[in-house]
This record gives C-alpha cells, sequence and structure tokens, in this order.
C-alpha cells in the first residue's frame, strides 16, 4: 500500500485542479446571487472540446487546452444569455434549478455524440518521477503549476484592476454599481467567460490526470460545491484553500471509507461548514 | 434659461401601481432644492426615477434641456447627475479608496487629483483610506457616499436623507457639507425627513404628498407657512 503522503500529494493536485471550477462557482454565485450547478458540468464541455481537437484535428495538448479554455467560455456565455440573463430577477431557487436544467442537457449532448466510453488524450508518455517514496508525475506538477498561476492572475485582476474592482462592486450591489455608471451586464459577461474558461481548462487537466468520460464534471459538483463554501462565496483565494483541503480530504477519505462513498466525503464537509462556520474560511463577508 | 433640471408632469412606479401622478419641479443651475414630505409620499421615487433606475411611465425629464427621459444609469450618470441613495450608498466589501475609485467610473481620467480635492472636504476618509467600507461608522458612510458622486464633478446631485440616523451633531456636519458643495456652484435636489433643517438650508422647496407636489416656494415662506406647519412640520 502506498504511504499516506502519496494520497496527501495526489488530493494536492485534485485540489489544485477543483480550485478552478470553484473559484467560477464561487465568484459567480456571488456576482449573480444564485449557485450554478452548471459550472461542473462546463469540465467535461473543456475535456471534450480539447479532445475534439486532440483527435481530430491533431493538436497538441496545450493548444488544445487553449482551445477548450476559449470555447467552454464562450459556450458559458452563451447558456447565460439563453437561460440565465431572461431570469436575472427571478428568486435564487428558480435560476439554481435551471442550472441544473442546463447541466442536463450539456451532458447528455456529450453523451450522445461521443458515448459513454472512457477516453484519453494522444500524449507523449512521460515517465514519472520517484521523490522520496512517492510517485509524481510530470503532468501533475505540471497542472499544479499551472492551476496555480491562474489563480493568483484571478486574484491579481479582482483586486487590482478597475475592472475587477468593479466586478466585486457588482457582487456588493449592482444597482449601485449601475448608478454609478458601471456596465454591469458586461461584468457578468465577463465574470461569466473566465469562470467558463478556467471550468473548462480544469476538464483538460481532469482528463490528463485520470480519464475523459460525460460524468466527468457533473460527478464534481459535490466537492466544487464543498470547496467554494468553505472558502467562504466570493473569495478567490478562500476557494482554493477550500478545493485544496476538500481534494485532500477526498484522497485521504479512500483509506476509510470505500471509494464508491467519495462523494459522501464532500457532503459531509458541505454540512460541517453549514453548522460551524456558514460564512467559510474566509470569514464574514456575504 | 434653461433649468439645470426640468421635470413635466411625471409618472412613475412600480409593477402596476403609479407611485408619482403628474409631479413637476425645476431645479436651476447652482440651486439648493429641498423636497419634503411624509412617510412614502414618494419621495425616493422621485430620485429613483431621475436617476434612471425606475422607467418613467410619462412625462419628460429633461438636464440642461437635454432629454434624458427613460434613459439608462449610465447615460444619465454621464450627462452630469448623480444619485447619493437612501441606503445601501456604499460598497461595503470595498475599500474607501476603492469605493472613491468606482464613484469615478464614467470620467476616470485625474481621478487621483479629483480624490484629493474630494477627500479635501471629508479629511476623515483620507485617515480611512483603506478600510473597508462596511467598517465605516454611519456618519463617515454618509460621507463616502457623498464623495463617490463628487467625484465625476457633476452639475446636479440628488441627495435622498443624508441625516437620516445620525447624531446631531453629525446631522450639523452633513448639512453643512451640503451647503458648502452647493456654495461651489453645484445644483442639490435634497430629500430630507428633517424638514425644518432642510428648509432653512434651500432657496427653494416642494411639498410632496402622494406623488403630488402639494405646495412649493422660497423655503423661509413654506417653513412660515401655518397650513405646512400644521401638516408637515409637527406644528
Ligand atoms: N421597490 C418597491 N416596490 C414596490 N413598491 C415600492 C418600492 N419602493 C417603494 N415602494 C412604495 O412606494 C411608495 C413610495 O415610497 P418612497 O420610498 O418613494 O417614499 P418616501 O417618500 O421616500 O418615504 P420615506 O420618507 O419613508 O423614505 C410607498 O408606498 C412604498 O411602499
Ligand atoms: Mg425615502
Amino acid at each position: 500500500m502506498p504511504p499516506i503522503a502519496q494520497y496527501v500529494f495526489n488530493g494536492v493536485v485534485t485540489g489544485g485542479i477543483l480550485a478552478l471550477p470553484a473559484v467560477a462557482f464561487s465568484l459567480l454565485w456571488r456576482l449573480l446571487r444564485f449557485p450554478n450547478f452548471a459550472v461542473s458540468t462546463y469540465l467535461t464541455v473543456g475535456a471534450y472540446v480539447a479532445l475534439v481537437l486532440n483527435h481530430g484535428v491533431r493538436a497538441s495538448i496545450e493548444l488544445a487546452w487553449l482551445g477548450a479554455l476559449v470555447v467552454t467560455g464562450a459556450l458559458a456565455l452563451l447558456v447565460d444569455r439563453i437561460a440565465f440573463r431572461p431570469m436575472r430577477d427571478r428568486r435564487p431557487f428558480s435560476l439554481a434549478i435551471a442550472s441544473i436544467g442546463v447541466a442536463f442537457v450539456l451532458e447528455n449532448v456529450v453523451r450522445f455524440v461521443w458515448g459513454n466510453d472512457f477516453r484519453s488524450y494522444d500524449v507523449p508518455v512521460t515517465r514519472g518521477m520517484s521523490v522520496a517514496g512517492l510517485r509524481i508525475g510530470r503532468d501533475q506538477l505540471l497542472i499544479l503549476g499551472v492551476a496555480v498561476v491562474l489563480m493568483a492572475l484571478a486574484q491579481a485582476f479582482l483586486l487590482r484592476t478597475r475592472l475587477g474592482i468593479a466586478m466585486r462592486a457588482t457582487a456588493d450591489n449592482p444597482r449601485l454599481a449601475a448608478v454609478k455608471g458601471v456596465p454591469t451586464e458586461r461584468v457578468i459577461a465577463l465574470a461569466t467567460l473566465g469562470g467558463g474558461g478556467l471550468a473548462g481548462g480544469a476538464g483538460v487537466f481532469l482528463g490528463l490526470d485520470a480519464s475523459i468520460d460525460p460524468l466527468m464534471g457533473g460527478g464534481l459538483i459535490i466537492s466544487v460545491f464543498a470547496a467554494a463554501i468553505l472558502g467562504g462565496i466570493g473569495s478567490a483565494p478562500g476557494a482554493l484553500a477550500g478545493a485544496l483541503i476538500v481534494g485532500i480530504m477526498e484522497e485521504v477519505g479512500m483509506l476509510v471509507v470505500p471509494p464508491t462513498y467519495k462523494t459522501a466525503i464532500g457532503f459531509t464537509i458541505i454540512l460541517a461548514v453549514l453548522l460551524v462556520r456558514p460564512t467559510g474560511l474566509a470569514g464574514a463577508r456575504s | 434659461m434653461t433649468a439645470l433640471l426640468e421635470v413635466h408632469e411625471l409618472s412613475a412606479g412600480y409593477g402596476d401601481s403609479d407611485i408619482l401622478h403628474g409631479l413637476s419641479l425645476r431645479v436651476d443651475d447652482g440651486e439648493l432644492v429641498a423636497v419634503i414630505g411624509p412617510n412614502g409620499a414618494g419621495k425616493s421615487t422621485l430620485l429613483k426615477t431621475l436617476a434612471g433606475l425606475v422607467r418613467p411611465r410619462s412625462g419628460r425629464i429633461a438636464l440642461r434641456g437635454a432629454d434624458i427621459t427613460g434613459a439608462g444609469t449610465r447615460r444619465i450618470v454621464a450627462s452630469g447627475l448623480c444619485y447619493v441613495p437612501q441606503e445601501a450608498n456604499v460598497f461595503p466589501s470595498l475599500s474607501v479608496w476603492e469605493n472613491l475609485t468606482i464613484g469615478a467610473w464614467t470620467a476616470p481620467g485625474a481621478s487621483n487629483e479629483r480624490a484629493r480635492a474630494v477627500v479635501d472636504l471629508f479629511p476623515v476618509l483620507a485617515e480611512r483610506r483603506r478600510a473597508r467600507a462596511g467598517t465605516l461608522s454611519g456618519g463617515e458612510r454618509q460621507m463616502l457616499a457623498m464623495a463617490m458622486a463628487l467625484m465625476v464633478e457633476p452639475r446636479l446631485l440628488l441627495l435622498d436623507e443624508p441625516s437620516a440616523g445620525l447624531a446631531p451633531a453629525l446631522q450639523r456636519l452633513v448639512f453643512d457639507r451640503v451647503r458648502e458643495i452647493n456654495a461651489r456652484g453645484l445644483g442639490i435636489l435634497l430629500v430630507e425627513q428633517n424638514a425644518r433643517e432642510s428648509l432653512a438650508l434651500c432657496q427653494r422647496a416642494y411639498v410632496l404628498a402622494m406623488g403630488r407636489v402639494r405646495a412649493e416656494g422660497a423655503g423661509g415662506a413654506l417653513r412660515d407657512d401655518p397650513e405646512i406647519r400644521r401638516l408637515y412640520l409637527g406644528g
């Protein structure tokens, strides 16, 4: 049996991947005031977009990753225009249900076109490294590095740029932002594009780290949800921390509970946060 | 002379019900005009409609002769009309400085100089520039809300109950600042609970009730009118 450190390392990689949709989910929740359950399905979309590019036109995986980022972002924007924008003033509950509908449709389109088989990318085989008894894949390190850089960029955007400040202002109070002249619908479009892109990119990572199938993203919704509320809704660094904790707990949890109960770990985290500290790690915003 | 703001027969409301019924008023350049009236008279609705948050159902709104009836919030603020809401008038999770940045959204050039000028008027904001607006006291929050509006050098300021909920000393400070801003040549439309104070401050005033103008005139004249005193100033 591999040492516990191996599970922790795998959990960190899973957490790094999870952090991208968790940030998207968390920021969109704060901006639009409803949990968008379609976000985790955008991982599936991104993974299959990259698959088409990688298998279909023999694009390198790096290029396919970029393509997935762009196409998934654009799809998220299209979904927002068609499904969510006309419902902007509805209650969060209605919007959340609509997002489940969107996830269902997207998942079944993927299933219809590509079937239920597990697939994988054509990538050059790399030898893993062995460090202090741990198996560490080069892909894993790369994935982790890119995920951390993307998170840092997202955070810098939110804190340091004029548009980032406007995004936080719109999340705080959209009517006041509009009164000050902020183009709130354009801010929402940008967040949707960025969030969709992050989730799509994460889908490719997940496909590289594990495999590609129509349920790969949707199956993560509990983990994404848990990471976001653990971190505190609307906090990018919080979502990163939350994702790492959820990733590690889910992997290490495999030592004690059978893999079929992996989802239960996410559920338990959600319940614990709601009971103990509903505002999450990042504190009393909301 | 064209008025700074001219409102003609304005009707507006929420959903199916009208709150404002054919209301007319004007503000001239550099004038401080007060709007008083009982709770639910439609004072806040009037300001929201002027700011573009509530769509007018009929009537006409003109700013320096230009028709802005039914215009969006962006166009309205860009044409020099700035609105300070009664509640939730700052962004709580943003720092004081970031709030001012958003205040200057439609006029980002030279926003640093303007921020310095605005902070001269409200020195407390300089001390607290890095604090989250949500942590400010009621008085500081009101100062920040007014400062944000001044960041675009508007021609007309709409203030909705800037003194509400403040201790008397702070109320006096707020009214002093309103007077000072007006002395610099800005037109102000001031909605106030504190009718005595605002009638003393303004050049002209309108008394609103049930979405209609019930009386108008010079502040002093309204204050001395026995009917107005009895109905709106508590004897
Ligand atoms: N968002 C809204 N939706 C529906 N009705 C509203 C809304 N806001 C205000 N009203 C109603 O419109 C009427 C006028 O409200 P408004 O806030 O304009 O009064 P006001 O003169 O500002 O009163 P106050 O002195 O209490 O601030 C009230 O009857 C109120 O219930
Ligand atoms: Mg009011």
